[in-house]
């Protein structure tokens, strides 16, 4: 597999705080990489390494290959876009005229991009308004069209959302599944609202104080957290035969008791069971989801 | 760096802050210009174009105290220096790309005053009254000057993050810098001796011919520190150049030079291992 961002052992040290802590991690190209973390989890401060703005106190990472010890590092961090913490835009211009000034630090030839950008991001009709008096979702926006401006394989958001009203929530989100479907762009976002992420994200890092303690894909996570039907049974013997009879998939927990994967017709079931005198004693939909997935995983933590 | 320049300059060329510092010192040349000639005229004084001719050195670090500090705080307060230093420009380019900036408004700052001082003064109070080799000297003392002011500037405002201590500790230096040099300047001017007087009841006042030494005069070693620090602080300059009393004019250059290259280095340094949050 080929990998954007590769980091092994990566620590940083502010004083006497361990931001991060040999943190280890794998973004594979062409990925929505959901880095999923409390506050003060290190998830910034890795986005911070990444981006250039801060050296690691350890280890190292690499961008596209190139090691961050490596002179060509700064060529590859042309190939990122990034969006820490707040957006980075002058509040007293124009989108118009902040994008200009990007394209400018970019050093590209001409400013024929701009419009096309402006409207991906749904900024076309802000005319002459300030960025200060932008909302915080256009704002948002505003600050990946820059990311966007220098036409990046990798595209980083920190907290993407946080603070974003509902409308504003699901036009980012459908933006960056625009970026990563249509162009190719690998995404590294940031995020402790697990809900948004579990809906973009193909793959996901848990971090925890500055240790990534597990990476999986989504389809694994899937896996892990699969839909399925808890039933309790007066005799699984009856129930097994009855669901090999419709090709269900199941696992038997007990001898009452037993985990139906898949969808089923419940009546169907129901009248099966009862004509092999099986009474069904109890149904519930087990449904882990990725929330509860972190929760088991980070051993039931409170959010700071 | 190229890049780096041009994206600033427009910034310039849009930034409001500058503009008004710019009028304000093409306004106070016509200013200083005209009322010269309007102050010959009704009271009877003599004026020469020389008179105000360097009062822009007062002004010019003053107000690119507030220019800088308001531009490059910016980019911290806004977070835009990230741009920067994530698409792989280097921390030496985006300083000295930002030095350069501030050296130019300083030079813009100055050239608007002496400009308009010039084009309205010379029809007024006629030419220079000073040898024009003394003039261009004490220009390019005030040019070296503007420019070490521009660098203290920036390597406090590089170094800052917080775009209010930024504009603080800016004007702040402008003013401390100044009134060190008028106090250092009040303290070398003291006369060694004053003379003692005799108040009579009369209220007549007899010269008594007795000379008092001054308890207040710098002499010795101390007197050669205190001409050392009024002609390497910025302030010390300025008072030297407004006044055209330059004691050792192909010094202050120098000492300008130094301030420039000291303070750019050390905020290179400094700006390479800082953490941009």
């Amino acid at each position: 597999m080929e990998y954007v961002l590769r980091t092994h052992a990566l620590k940083k040290v502010y004083g006497n705080f361990k931001a991060l802590n040999g943190l280890s991690m794998n973004v594979p190209k062409g990925s929505i990489y959901g880095f999923v973390g409390k506050n003060g989890a290190g998830k910034t401060t890795l986005i911070r390494l990444v981006c250039g703005l801060q050296e690691p106190s350890a280890g190292e990472y690499t961008i596209y290959g190139q090691k961050n010890s490596q002179k060509g590092i700064a060529e590859e961090r042309r190939r990122i876009g990034a969006v820490v913490e707040t957006p980075s835009i002058y509040l007293d211009m124009t989108a118009e005229d902040n994008l200009k000034e990007q394209y400018r630090i970019l050093g590209l030839p001409s400013f024929e991009g701009i419009d096309g950008l402006l409207k991906l991001v749904g900024l076309e009709y802000t005319g002459k308004k300030k960025a200060k008096n932008f909302s915080l979702g256009m704002r948002q926006r505003l600050g990946i069209a820059i990311a966007l401006a220098g036409d990046p394989d990798f595209l980083i958001l920190d907290e993407p959302v946080n603070g974003l009203d509902p409308q504003g929530i699901v036009e980012i989100r459908e933006l960056i599944l625009k970026l990563n479907r249509e162009q190719g762009i690998t995404v590294l976002i940031s995020s402790h609202i697990l809900d948004e992420l579990s809906r973009l994200a193909t793959h996901f890092g848990f971090i925890d104080k500055g240790q990534v303690i597990k990476e999986i894909s989504a389809s694994e996570l899937e896996k892990v957290c699969r839909k399925c039907m808890h039933v309790t049974v007066s005799d699984t013997k009856s129930l097994v035969r009855v669901l090999d009879e419709l090709g269900m998939e199941y696992a038997v927990l007990s001898e009452r008791e037993a985990d139906i994967f898949g969808e089923i017709s419940v009546t169907e079931l129901t009248m099966k069971l009862a004509s092999g005198g099986c009474e069904i004693l109890k149904i519930q939909e087990k449904d882990e989801s990725l929330e509860s997935y972190y929760i088991n995983l980070l051993g039931g933590g409170k959010d700071e | 760096m190229n890049r780096l320049l041009s994206a600033n300059f427009m910034r310039v060329k849009k930034n409001k802050c500058f503009w008004i510092c710019s009028a304000l010192m093409f306004v106070m040349g016509i200013y200083f210009a005209a009322g010269s000639y309007a102050d010959m005229k009704k009271m009877g004084w003599n004026y020469t174009l020389d008179g105000n001719c360097f009062v822009y050195i007062l002004f010019a670090p003053v107000l690119l105290a507030v220019f800088g500090s308001l531009f490059l705080g910016t980019e911290y307060s806004d977070g835009t220096i990230r741009n920067k230093v994530m698409v792989g420009h280097r921390r030496l380019h985006i300083y000295l790309s930002n030095l350069l900036t501030m050296l130019a408004a300083g030079i813009a700052f100055c050239a608007l005053y002496l400009l308009p001082y010039l084009a309205v003064g010379i029809p007024l109070l006629g030419s220079f009254e000073a040898d024009i080799r003394k003039i261009l000297l004490i220009m390019a003392v005030t040019l070296v000057l503007i420019c070490a002011y521009g660098a203290i500037y920036t390597m406090i405002a590089m170094l800052s993050s917080n775009k209010a201590g930024v504009t603080a500790g800016c004007i702040l230096a402008a003013f401390v810098l100044l009134f060190s040099g008028v106090y250092i300047s009040s303290r070398l001017e003291e006369p060694e001796f004053y003379t003692d007087y005799n108040y009579t009841v009369g209220g007549k006042i007899e010269d008594t011919g007795v000379k008092i030494k001054n308890p207040r005069y710098v002499d010795g070693k101390k007197r050669e520190v205190y001409q050392f620090v009024y002609d390497f602080l910025p302030g010390g300059q300025e008072v030297q150049c407004v006044r055209k009393t330059l004691a050792h004019p192909f010094a202050l250059p120098v000492y300008s030079g130094a301030i420039l290259v000291l303070t750019t280095a050390g905020g290179i340094w400094l700006f390479r291992r800082k953490d941009i949050k």
